[in-house]
């Protein structure tokens, strides 16, 4: 199989993630509850997570750094912590059902600072209208459609001018886009650890700035007689038995990716895309929603294929070895924004794992597909 | 052996490496049930030497515990800074 889905997952990820993993299942135990050596060692693994996470993404405390199950566990937390009914939040064009379900749930009133795919200048002015007297701010780093790359540190300064907390939907963008947390100032930004962070599901981040909210209430192993949770960190959104071996596979893969560069990683993919890219743009049969300036876009692509069913493409890919993902990706507002939601879009996503050879292969079977 | 009373589990862990990596030898473990006020806390075991040292080097770095106690052969009182 060549998989191109990674914006949905990374399937392939550093073989020291899957040792570190069965390390885990093999050592440790439940951090915070005893104190015994399984019990320690495990703790001792979530703290140099954190300590990690925090050398990744510029962050100073490693109390701020959260373990979360996914994003859209650590993006609920930001938005109701920064979110109440009513409130008028700004959010890009982009977004994911992550983060409009929340805010549509919790009654916000939402204004979208529309602008045309790729258009990084137009997407800055279209916030610059909109910020004065919102509530929140919630914007996403990369499109998980199109990998639009937006102006995440020109949105965090224009938050900061007008004293409006940003939530930064990173899933698409940590571990391939360098992400300063510190110098953003950003309220929150949420991640999951299984996309380009390279490690297992079930595993996300949130860094926090703002006090947060508690969204789960349960056991945390510290003050057990207060009937409140923890008034700090992470204690507050940890409620519950970590995930320690997702954790420990966590540590192993931005292990790997400290030692490997965040640039490489990036010029990977970039090559990839635009091998994969040069191969199908002379198709006429194919509608490609590609970046004019290959700064404003990831190692993903979405397109169209006329007179065929985006479901009916993938499955046809699929059954050639091609695995990519089909529909409206759980972003119908990037569809909106994009002109593609009445047929969705075929997405291809490359990561650091996937070759040259796998991208031409790739093209070569949608070529054949589309003739 | 002083008991510093930490407020989490993460902050017994950093004063701990920090400690160690001074050269006191620290262990992070549960804080007996008559010290932490509020419940289940942790807590780093110090020979009574590194206390004054100790305490300098935590408060320094922003990691000052919560309460500190004396343990004596079983017996635990609790001392000021």
């Amino acid at each position: 199989m060549i998989y191109l889905d990674s914006a949905a997952t990374a399937f392939q990820k550093p073989p020291s993630v899957r040792q570190a993993v069965w390390r885990a299942m093999e050592t440790m135990s439940s951090p915070g509850r005893g104190a015994y050596p399984s019990a320690m060692y495990a703790a001792d693994t979530l703290l140099e997570c954190r300590m990690a996470l925090c050398r990744l993404f510029g962050v100073i405390e490693p109390e701020a750094v959260i373990f979360t199950s996914n994003a859209t566990h650590g993006l609920n937390i930001a938005i109701r912590s920064c979110v109440r009914p009513g409130d008028r939040v700004v959010i890009s064009g982009y977004e994911h059902n992550a983060v409009t379900r929340p805010l549509h749930a919790i009654g916000a009133k939402v204004e979208v600072a529309a602008a045309p795919l790729f258009d990084r200048p137009a997407q800055l002015r279209a916030f610059r209208e909109k910020l004065k007297g919102a509530n929140a701010a919630v914007c996403t780093h990369v499109s998980n459609v199109f990998g639009f790359v937006l102006p995440i540190e020109d949105v965090a300064a224009l938050c900061r001018a007008e004293g409006v907390p940003l939530i930064v939907d990173a899933s698409q963008s940590a571990g391939i886009l360098p992400i300063d947390f510190q110098g953003l100032g950003a309220a929150f930004a949420a991640m999951p650890g299984h996309k380009s962070l390279l490690g297992p599901q079930g595993t996300g981040v949130l860094l926090c700035r703002e006090p947060p909210e508690a969204l789960l209430y349960g056991g945390t192993g510290s003050n057990s007689l207060d009937p409140n949770m923890p008034d700090f960190l992470p204690d507050r959104l940890e409620a519950g038995t970590h995930n320690v071996p997702g954790i420990a596979g966590l540590l192993a893969s931005v292990r790997w990716l400290l030692q490997r560069g965040i640039r490489n990683i990036r010029s990977h993919e970039e090559m990839l895309m635009q091998s994969f890219y040069a191969d199908i743009a002379e198709n006429p049969r194919l509608k490609i929603f590609r970046a004019g300036d290959p700064s404003a876009q990831t190692g993903l692509l979405s397109l169209q294929i006329a007179g065929m069913d985006g479901e009916d493409a993938a499955h046809r890919l699929a059954e050639q070895g091609i695995a990519v993902r089909a529909g409206l990706h759980c972003a119908p507002l990037a569809h909106r924004s994009a002109g593609t939601l009445d047929r969705g879009t075929v997405r291809f996503s490359f990561s650091p794992f996937n070759t040259q050879k796998e991208a031409h292969r790739a093209a070569a079977i949608l070529m054949d597909m589309a003739r | 052996m002083y008991l510093l009373l930490c407020r989490s589990l993460t902050y017994a862990q950093r004063s701990g490496k920090l400690l160690e990596r001074k050269g006191i030898t620290a262990t992070v473990t549960k804080a007996p049930r008559e010290t932490a006020k509020n419940g289940c806390s942790y807590c780093l075991r110090i020979p009574d030497r590194h206390r004054e040292k100790a305490l300098v080097l935590l408060e320094s770095a922003g990691l000052a515990p919560e309460r500190i106690f004396r343990l004596d052969e079983g017996r635990i009182t609790e001392v000021r800074p």
